[in-house]
C-alpha cells in the first residue's frame, strides 16, 4: 500500500470524500498488494484503521461511510453533528419478506435497528431477528474474502472467471437461491434465465412457505399468499400455527401487532378476540391462546377434517367432507369450534402451520372461503416471485440430476443446503458431480467448503437492495456502511455472473426503479429512500373460489388420512437461530427461548407423561444436567438433551434445527446438536413412529428460569374476560389474596395517603418543578412473551454476551427478563409471560443498603446506578425483591468486546451513548437514561430552559420501541394526559409486590383471557 | 426439725498442688524453652494453608468475583457465611475476658488469654472476607468516611457501613484489651528469659513494668475500663452483623429476632471453638490443672444455654412465619425445610438443636472426648446456620422466576480452608511466644491469693505450701 494513501487528504464534502480515487481503487482491488500482510496479526488488527485512512479519516477506525448518497430520515439534520446519530430508513429482508426499519447511524456506523412507523409490516416495531441484525453485520466471523478452491482470491479474479466461464450459455446451470422478493434480483434472475438456455432456478428454503402456496393451489387453483388480518377477526383458530413467532412466520411483527390490537382492553366493556390453538408443541402462540388443545401434529389432519366435516353441515363448498367422520368427530372441541366459527362467518380466521402439508393448507383455505372469511379477514395475494413451481420437489429433482451428471454449474445464492438439505438427498455428495460450484454466503460454511468459488456476501446493512414486504410494500434497502469485508450483495453477484464484471449495487437498484418510476425519478426515488417505502401493499388481492378440483382431491386425501400411531417427531425452525443462519449471533444464542427459557442449545421437547415413559427426569432448581435421548428416524440417530415441556402433546417430541455447527464461528461452533440428519424428503417436518431411548449420558443446559410456577403468589395477575367484567378490580391486592394489604390500615390510621401506590389521584407528594417524573406500565394482556424487549435492550445498552457457562451459573446480564410461568395441571397448563425490568421504586430497597451511595434517586424519579462509584458489594441486588440487578462477575464486556483477532469490529456494534461496564460493578435497567436525557436536553433548548419535560411520546425506551404488541408504555407521570398515566388509571393496573411498599414506578396491567365457557 | 447446713467450699479453680512459682514455671516454660519439632510441623502446615489463602485471594483479585459460585439471586455466598462464622467465633474471647470479668467469674482466668487470642485471630480471618468479596477491591476505601475530591460520603444508612465500624472497633478494643492483660506477664517473661533477644523483646512489650503498686493500680483501672468498653461491643458487633440481614427486606432475613439470636449463636460457636482449641492445648502443653474439667463443664453449660437459645430462635422463626400470615416468610421457611437446601437445614438441626441436648447430662459435660466432638459439631452447625440464612434465603425469595441454585466452586472452598492457615499461623505464634494463660490473673484466683488464706481457723493452712503473697513483686523487682 502506498504512502500516499495513508497521508491525510482533506476533503470538503461527503461527495468528494466518497469519490476518493484511492478508496475506490482500494475497494476494487480487494487486498491485491501485500496480501501476506493481512495474515500478519498486527496488520489484521489495523485493517479497519487502514481502510479508514484510505478515506482520509485517519483515527476514525469506525467510520466507513457509504459511497452513494443516502437520505437521512425525516426530522434529522442533513449533516452529521458529532454525537448526534442520524436515522436512515431502510428495510430488512428475511426470506422473501421485507420489513421496514430505521437505522440509527452514529457517524457513519449503524448502531441500532428500529422499526419504521410508516411501514405497515413494521408499525415501528421489529422482531428479535431485526434487533440482532446489527450484531450479525458486525460479526468478525463472517467470511472476509473470496475463496477459490479454498484459497484466498479476489472479486476481480472471480469476475474474470465469470466472464470466461459463463460465456458458454448452453451449459446446464442450476441456480439455487434463497427466497428473495427483490425486484432487482428477480429482474436479474429473468435475465439469467433468458441468457442461459439450459438453466433452472430453484428457490430453496428449509423452512419456506411452499406448502402454503401449494395449499392455495389445491384449493383455489392458484399459488397465492395467505394474509391473515388478525385484528379484524373475533375468532381465530390456529392449527399448529405459531404466527406470533418470527421463526415460524415471516410476517410475525405485523401479525403480533394486529393480534394484540384486538386484545387491548381499556375498560371491561371492551371486547376482545378469542384465540383457539390446537397444537403439539407448546408454542409462543399457544401460550397466548384463550383455549388450547394439545394433540399430536400427526393427528392434526384428522382434527381439521373432522372440523371441516362438522362445518360442511352448515356451509357450502366443503361437500367433500360431508358425511366424513373419524375419531375426532366426537371430540368436545369440534362442535364448540364449529359453533363459534359459524357465529362469526366472515369474521374469523383459521390458519395452519407453515410446515404442514399442502392438503391441510388447502382444507383450511377452503374452510376460510366457505365461512366467508376470504376477502374479509383473510386476504390472498398474487405474489409475482413465488409463482413458478413447487420448490421442494424441484430441489429433490435437482439432486437427481446432479447425481446423473446432468448439471455443469451450480450457483448457490446465499443458501446453505449442505447443512440444511434433507439428509436422504445426500446433497453434499451430489454437489461433487457438478464441475463448477459457486456459492455466495455470509460465512465460509458447510456448502462453501464444497464449492469451487466462495464469494463473501455483503450484509443488507452494507449493500443496496430492494424488495417487497409480505403484503407487497415496496422498499429500497440502503446501505448504512461500506461493506466491512468488501462483501458482494446478491444482486451484484448475479450481475457479475451475467456480465463478467462487478457492478455497483446502487446502479442495479436504480435501474430497476427507473423502470418503476418512469417520471420524476429523482424525487420519487429520494422520497422512497426517505420514507423507507414506496407504496403500501402493492400485491394485488385475488378473489378466490374453491376450485372444482379441490373437492375431488379432498375426498382422496381424507380417505388416506389416518391416526398417528407411536411416537412422533416434529422438526421446527429454532426460535432464536432459525434454520441455523443466526447460529453465530451471540445476542440470539443468549436470548432465552420464549417457552423453555433455554439458551445456547436445542433440546428434545416432550410432555411429562412421555418423559416418565422414557424415564427422563425433569430439570429444575439445582438440576441443570438433563438426560440425553437418542432419537432414531429411518435408521438415522441423533442424540439430544431431553427437556420436559409442560403442555406438550403426549407421544410427541419436538426438536429444532440450526445448532451443532462446526467451523462457522466462535459462537456457533459446538453450540447444541445438529438435528438436520433427522429430516428427510418424506419427513421434512413430521415423522411418525420414531424410536426414542435414553442414552444414560447427561448434558448441561443453560436455562434462565429454573422454577416454573408462581407458588401461589399473585405476581402475574390474570382473569377471564367474564371475571374481569364481574369484578373490574380483580387485580387489586385485596382481590388477589382475599385479604387486606399488610400495613394498609396502619398507614391510614397514621394519616398517610394510600401508602402503597405512587401517583394516584390523591398523591400530594411534591416533585421538582420543570422535571418530568418517569413511569412505565406493561400490559400483560397484549404482551405475547416474544422476548424482543430483551434483545432490544441488549442492543441499546451494550449488554455483553456472557456465554453458556456463565448463563448456566445464573449470571445472564439481561436487564429485562421475560418470566414465563406455568399454571395448572403439569400436563396441560396455561403459560403466562411477564417482562420484568427494574421497577424504579420510589422507596428503593437497593438505594438504602449501598454502603457507598452508588445507587441513588434522580430528580426525575429514576433509580440510578453510578458505575464509577460502585464497589460491588452486591448488597443492592440481594435486597432487590424483583431480582433485576445484574453483576459483572467477570470482565464480561472486555471478553465480549476484545476477543478474537478483530476486536474493533464487535466494538462497532456498541452504542456510543452507553457506558460499557467494567468488571465488579452492578448494572440494571436505566429506563434508557441516554434517550431520556437527550429528549430532556432538546426540550430544555426548545423552551429556553423553562421546562425539561419532553412531550408525551418524545422518549421511547428501547424495549417499548421494539415491542410489536405495544405492550410497554413509558412517559411522564406528572402529565395527566400522557399515555402512561392513562394506562395507570386502568383498573387492571397493579404493582408487583405492592405489599412491600417499594412504590414501583413500573406497573403492570393484568392479563385477561377470553376462553370459551363451553370448554372450561 | 432442723436442717443441718454445711459449708461446701467451692471447688478449687486450679487443680493439683500448685504454688505461685510452679504456676509461673508451668506457663512461662513454653515461650522460654526451645521450639519443639511438633510445633515446626504444625506451623509449616499452617503456612501452607496461609499461602493457599494468599494465592486464592490473588487469583480472585486478578480474575474477578466470578471465580466463586455466586449468581444472580445469590449475590452473597461463602464469603459472607465465613465472615459471619469467624466473627461469631471471635465472640467468645471478649465475652470471657470482659463480661465474665465484670461478673467476677474467677474461672475465666484459666482461658481468657487463650480465648482472647483466638478472638483476635478469628476477627482477622473474618475481616478478610468483606474486603475481598467486593467487586472492586481497589476502591474499597470508599466505605470509610474519608474526605475526598468527589465530595461524597459513604451512605450512613447502609448496614454494611455500620459493619465496617462495628468490626473495626471490636477488633481494636479486643486487641488493646488483650495487650493490656499481657503486660504483667510480659514482664514475668522478661525477667525469666535467658536469651538477650527475648529479654529485649519482652522488655519492650512489657512497657517498663516494675510491678510497683502504682503499676498494678493503673493496670487494674485500665483493665476495668477496657472491660467496660468491650462489654457492649460483645453485644453490638454481632447485632450489627445481624443487621446486614435483618435490615434488608428478604424473607428469612427481615426479622427482629436476628440480633439476640445472632449474639447467642456467636457465643455458642465461640465457646465451641475455645473448647476445641483448649482441649488440644491442655493436653499438649500439660495444662490440665489450669484448664481443668470443672472449667470445661462450665463452658459446656454456657454452650447448652446459648445452644438452646439458638434452637428457640429457630422455633420462633417457624412460629412467626406461620403467625405473621406473610406468605413470603412462610414460603422461605417451608423451603428451608423441604426446599432445595433442605439438606443444609437438617444438618443444621442436627448440629445445633439436637447436639446441645446431650449437654444436659453431667457425665457428658465432664467427658473430654465427647465435649471435643460436640464442640466440633457445633461449629459445623453454626456454619450451616449462616449458610441457610445467606444462601437459601437469597436463592429463593420473592419471585420464583428468579430462583436459582447456589453451589460453591473450588475457589470458595480453598479460600475458606485458607483462612484456617491464617488463623493457625497466628495462633501457633501465640502459643509459642506468649504466655497462653494469664499468669498474674490465675494466681489471683488461687487460694494463696485469698488474704484469709493464712487465717488460723481455716484448715487449709499449711506452712510448707505457702509463700508470701508478695512473691510476685519480688520476682519482678
Amino acid at each position: 500500500m502506498s504512502e500516499e494513501v495513508k497521508s491525510p487528504n482533506y476533503w470538503k464534502s461527503l461527495g468528494e470524500l466518497a469519490r476518493n480515487d484511492e478508496y475506490e481503487k482500494y475497494v476494487e482491488r480487494e487486498f491485491p498488494e501485500n496480501a501476506t500482510e493481512m495474515n500478519d496479526k498486527v496488520s489484521r488488527r489495523s485493517f479497519l484503521r487502514v481502510m479508514g485512512a484510505s478515506i482520509a479519516l485517519a483515527g476514525f477506525a469506525a467510520c466507513r461511510r457509504p459511497v452513494q448518497k443516502i437520505m437521512p430520515y425525516s426530522k434529522m439534520p442533513e449533516d452529521v453533528v458529532p454525537g448526534n446519530p442520524l436515522y436512515y430508513a431502510s428495510a430488512m429482508p428475511f426470506q422473501d419478506a421485507l420489513n421496514g426499519i430505521v437505522v440509527e447511524n452514529h457517524e457513519g456506523r449503524p448502531g441500532k435497528i428500529e422499526g419504521n412507523e410508516m411501514h405497515p409490516a413494521s408499525n415501528g416495531n421489529t422482531s428479535i431477528f431485526g434487533q440482532a441484525e446489527i450484531l450479525q453485520m458486525f460479526d468478525p466471523d463472517r467470511s472476509r474474502y473470496v475463496r477459490k478452491e479454498g484459497e484466498r482470491s479476489s472479486v476481480s479474479a472471480f469476475a474474470k472467471f465469470c466472464a470466461d466461464h459463463f460465456s458458454n450459455t448452453d451449459q446446464n446451470i442450476a441456480f439455487v437461491s434463497e427466497a428473495n422478493s427483490s425486484p432487482t434480483y428477480n429482474r436479474l434472475k429473468d435475465q439469467a434465465m433468458s441468457k442461459f438456455s439450459n438453466a433452472q432456478w430453484i428457490t430453496y428454503e428449509p423452512f419456506g412457505e411452499d406448502n402454503a402456496l401449494e395449499g392455495t393451489n389445491i384449493a383455489f387453483g392458484e399459488r397465492l399468499r395467505t394474509f391473515n388480518k388478525f385484528d379484524e377477526a373475533d375468532v381465530i383458530v390456529s392449527f399448529d400455527d405459531d404466527f406470533l413467532n418470527p421463526a415460524a412466520d415471516k410476517n410475525s411483527v405485523e401479525n403480533t401487532h394486529r393480534f394484540t390490537q384486538a386484545r387491548d382492553l381499556e375498560s371491561p366493556e371492551d371486547d376482545m378476540n378469542r384465540l383457539y390453538v390446537v397444537e403439539s408443541t407448546f408454542s409462543l402462540t399457544g401460550s397466548n391462546a384463550d383455549n388450547r388443545l394439545r394433540i399430536k401434529s400427526g393427528d392434526l389432519e384428522l382434527f381439521i377434517y373432522a372440523l371441516a366435516a362438522e362445518l360442511s353441515k352448515s356451509v357450502s363448498g366443503l361437500s367433500a367432507f360431508s358425511g366424513y367422520s373419524n375419531e375426532f368427530s366426537d371430540h368436545e372441541w369440534i362442535p364448540v369450534l364449529a359453533e363459534d366459527l359459524l357465529a362469526n362467518r366472515g369474521n374469523s380466521i383459521l390458519s395452519v402451520g407453515r410446515d404442514h402439508s399442502p392438503e391441510l393448507h388447502a382444507t383450511v383455505a377452503a374452510m376460510n372461503e366457505a365461512l366467508g372469511n376470504a376477502g374479509e379477514t383473510v386476504e390472498y395475494y398474487e405474489v409475482p416471485h413465488i409463482k413458478d413451481q413447487y420448490n421442494q420437489e424441484a430441489f429433490a429433482n435437482l439432486v437427481d440430476e446432479l447425481n446423473n451428471g446432468n448439471i455443469d454449474t451450480v450457483v448457490l445464492v446465499g443458501t446453505n443446503p449442505a447443512f440444511t438439505a434433507p439428509s436422504d438427498l445426500n446433497f453434499s455428495d451430489a454437489l461433487s458431480n457438478a464441475s463448477q460450484v459457486i456459492h455466495l454466503s455470509d460465512y465460509y460454511d458447510e456448502t462453501s467448503k464444497l464449492a469451487n468459488w466462495h464469494i463473501n456476501r455483503a450484509h443488507f446493512l452494507e449493500a443496496w437492495g430492494d424488495g417487497y414486504s409480505y403484503t407487497g410494500t415496496r422498499s429500497i434497502i440502503q446501505p448504512q456502511i461500506e461493506p466491512l469485508y468488501s462483501g458482494v450483495s446478491e444482486i451484484e453477484f448475479l450481475s457479475t455472473i451475467l456480465n463478467g464484471e462487478k457492478p455497483k449495487g446502487h446502479n442495479l437498484v436504480q435501474e430497476t426503479w427507473k423502470d418503476y418510476y418512469k417520471t420524476n425519478f429523482k424525487n420519487r426515488w429520494e422520497k422512497a429512500l426517505h420514507d423507507g417505502l414506496d407504496k403500501e401493499r402493492t400485491f394485488s388481492t385475488a378473489s378466490v373460489r374453491i376450485s372444482n378440483d379441490f373437492n375431488s382431491q379432498a375426498s382422496t386425501f381424507i380417505s388416506n388420512a389416518e391416526a398417528a400411531d407411536g411416537m412422533e417427531l416434529v422438526i421446527r425452525a429454532n426460535s432464536t437461530v432459525f434454520d441455523g443462519r443466526y447460529a453465530n449471533n451471540g445476542w440470539l444464542q443468549e436470548l432465552p427461548n420464549p417457552m423453555t427459557k433455554i439458551t445456547w442449545d436445542n433440546v428434545a421437547l416432550m410432555s411429562k407423561k412421555t418423559a416418565d415413559k422414557l424415564g427422563v427426569k425433569q430439570a429444575g432448581l439445582g438440576k441443570a444436567e438433563v438426560e440425553m435421548v437418542a432419537i432414531t428416524v429411518d435408521g438415522t440417530t441423533v442424540e439430544l438433551p431431553a427437556w420436559v415441556q409442560p403442555g406438550h402433546a403426549d407421544d410427541s417430541i419436538t426438536v429444532t434445527v440450526g445448532y451443532g455447527r462446526e467451523g462457522i464461528g466462535r459462537v456457533a461452533n459446538k453450540a447444541g446438536h445438529d438435528t438436520y440428519p433427522l429430516r428427510t424428503t418424506s419427513n421434512m417436518h413430521f415423522a411418525g413412529d420414531i424410536s426414542v431411548e435414553k442414552t444414560g449420558d447427561m448434558y448441561e443446559i443453560a436455562c434462565t428460569q429454573d422454577h416454573n410456577t408462581m407458588e401461589g403468589r399473585s405476581l402475574l395477575r390474570y382473569a377471564t374476560l367474564q371475571e374481569y367484567r364481574d369484578n373490574p378490580d380483580f387485580s387489586s391486592y385485596q382481590s388477589s389474596y382475599d385479604a387486606e394489604m399488610p400495613g394498609l390500615s396502619y398507614a391510614e390510621e397514621q394519616g398517610e395517603d394510600d401508602p402503597l401506590a405512587i401517583f394516584n389521584p390523591i398523591d400530594e407528594q411534591e416533585y421538582p418543578e420543570g422535571q418530568p417524573q418517569w413511569g412505565m406500565s406493561i400490559d400483560l394482556n397484549t404482551c405475547t412473551g416474544c422476548g424482543v424487549c430483551t434483545i432490544a435492550c441488549t442492543a441499546e445498552n451494550n449488554i455483553p454476551v456472557v456465554g453458556k457457562r456463565e448463563v448456566s451459573r445464573g449470571r445472564e446480564m439481561h436487564w429485562i427478563r421475560n418470566d414465563r410461568y406455568f399454571d395448572g395441571d403439569v400436563n396441560d397448563p396455561e403459560a403466562l409471560h411477564q417482562p420484568v425490568p427494574c421497577m424504579h421504586c420510589e422507596l428503593a430497597p437497593c438505594e438504602q443498603v449501598c454502603p457507598v451511595a452508588a445507587t441513588t434517586h434522580s430528580e426525575d424519579g429514576m433509580n440510578q446506578m453510578t458505575y464509577n462509584r460502585c464497589i460491588g458489594t452486591r448488597y443492592c441486588a440481594n435486597n432487590c425483591p424483583y431480582k433485576v440487578r445484574r453483576f459483572n462477575f467477570f470482565n464480561y464486556s472486555e471478553e465480549f468486546l476484545t476477543s478474537g483477532d478483530d476486536p474493533e469490529i464487535v466494538q462497532m456494534a456498541m452504542n456510543p451513548e452507553v457506558t460499557v461496564r467494567f468488571r465488579g460493578v452492578m448494572e440494571k435497567c436505566t429506563y434508557c437514561v441516554q434517550r431520556v436525557n437527550r429528549a430532556k436536553i432538546e426540550r430544555d433548548i426548545e423552551t429556553n430552559g423553562k421546562t425539561q419535560k419532553p412531550k408525551d411520546g418524545a422518549v421511547e425506551t428501547a424495549c417499548q420501541q421494539a415491542c410489536p404488541a405495544d405492550a410497554i408504555y413509558f412517559g411522564d407521570l406528572t402529565d395527566p394526559d400522557s399515555k402512561v398515566v392513562q394506562t395507570k388509571k386502568n383498573n387492571r393496573n397493579y404493582l408487583l409486590l405492592e405489599e412491600l411498599n417499594t412504590r414501583p414506578r413500573t406497573s403492570y396491567l393484568a392479563k385477561v383471557r377470553n376462553p370459551n365457557p363451553k370448554l372450561a | 426439725m432442723s436442717t443441718d447446713y454445711q459449708y461446701v467450699p467451692e471447688p478449687k479453680l486450679v487443680k493439683g498442688d500448685h504454688s505461685f512459682g510452679s504456676i509461673t514455671d508451668m506457663i512461662a516454660k513454653t515461650p522460654l524453652s526451645p521450639t519443639p519439632k511438633l510445633w515446626y510441623l504444625a506451623f509449616g502446615l499452617a503456612n501452607v494453608l496461609l499461602i493457599t489463602l494468599l494465592g486464592a485471594i490473588s487469583y480472585l483479585i486478578w480474575d474477578g468475583i466470578g471465580i466463586w459460585g455466586l449468581n444472580n439471586p445469590a449475590g452473597w455466598g461463602w464469603a459472607i457465611i465465613n465472615f459471619v462464622w469467624w466473627v461469631g467465633i471471635g465472640h467468645a474471647g471478649t465475652l470471657i475476658s470482659a463480661i465474665l470479668f465484670l461478673f467476677r467469674q474467677g474461672w475465666r482466668t484459666s482461658i481468657n488469654r487463650f480465648a482472647e487470642a483466638m478472638t483476635i485471630f478469628a476477627v482477622m480471618c473474618a475481616g478478610i472476607f468483606p474486603a475481598i468479596h467486593v467487586g472492586r477491591i481497589w476502591v474499597i476505601y470508599w466505605v470509610f468516611p474519608v474526605p475526598n475530591s468527589m465530595g461524597i460520603w459513604p451512605n450512613f444508612s447502609s448496614p454494611l457501613l455500620w459493619d465496617v465500624f462495628a468490626v473495626s472497633t471490636y477488633f481494636t478494643v479486643s486487641l488493646l484489651f488483650w495487650y493490656v492483660g499481657l503486660i504483667p506477664d510480659f514482664a514475668t517473661l522478661r525477667d525469666k528469659a535467658k536469651s538477650k533477644v527475648a529479654k529485649i523483646s519482652y522488655g519492650i512489650a512489657s512497657l517498663g513494668w516494675t510491678g510497683s503498686f502504682r503499676n498494678w493500680w493503673n493496670y487494674e483501672k485500665a483493665y476495668m475500663i477496657l472491660a467496660g468498653l468491650a462489654t457492649p461491643l460483645v453485644l453490638s458487633v454481632h447485632t450489627i452483623v445481624s443487621f446486614d440481614f435483618a435490615v434488608s427486606m428478604i424473607p428469612g432475613w427481615h426479622s427482629t429476632i436476628f440480633p439476640p439470636y445472632f449474639v447467642a449463636g456467636a457465643i455458642y460457636s465461640g465457646f465451641a471453638m475455645v473448647l476445641t482449641l483448649m482441649l488440644i492445648a491442655r493436653k499438649i502443653y500439660g495444662l490440665e490443672d489450669i484448664m481443668n474439667i470443672d472449667i470445661m463443664e462450665k463452658m459446656n453449660l454456657v454452650m447448652m444455654v446459648t445452644g438452646n437459645l439458638v434452637a428457640f430462635a429457630y422455633l420462633m422463626e417457624g412460629f412467626i412465619a406461620w403467625y405473621s400470615g406473610y406468605i413470603y416468610e412462610q414460603g422461605i421457611f417451608w423451603l428451608y425445610v423441604v426446599g432445595p437446601y433442605a439438606w443444609g437445614f437438617w444438618i443444621l438441626m442436627f448440629c445445633n438443636v439436637i447436639t446441645p441436648q446431650f449437654l444436659w447430662f453431667k457425665k457428658i459435660r465432664r467427658n473430654v472426648a465427647l465435649t471435643f466432638v460436640i464442640s466440633i459439631i457445633v461449629n459445623i452447625g453454626m456454619w450451616f446456620e449462616r449458610f441457610m440464612i445467606a444462601v437459601a434465603s437469597l436463592s429463593t425469595d420473592f419471585m420464583p422466576s428468579a430462583w436459582d441454585y447456589y453451589s460453591p466452586t473450588f475457589w470458595d472452598i480453598i479460600t475458606y480452608i485458607g483462612t484456617f492457615g491464617l488463623f493457625f499461623t497466628f495462633f501457633l505464634l501465640f502459643l509459642r511466644f506468649l504466655p497462653m494463660v494469664a499468669i498474674a490473673e490465675v494466681k489471683g484466683v488461687m487460694p494463696q491469693a485469698d488474704p484469709h488464706n493464712y487465717d488460723e481457723d481455716t484448715q487449709e493452712f499449711d506452712a510448707t505450701k505457702t509463700e508470701p503473697v508478695v512473691v510476685q513483686q519480688e520476682q519482678t523487682v
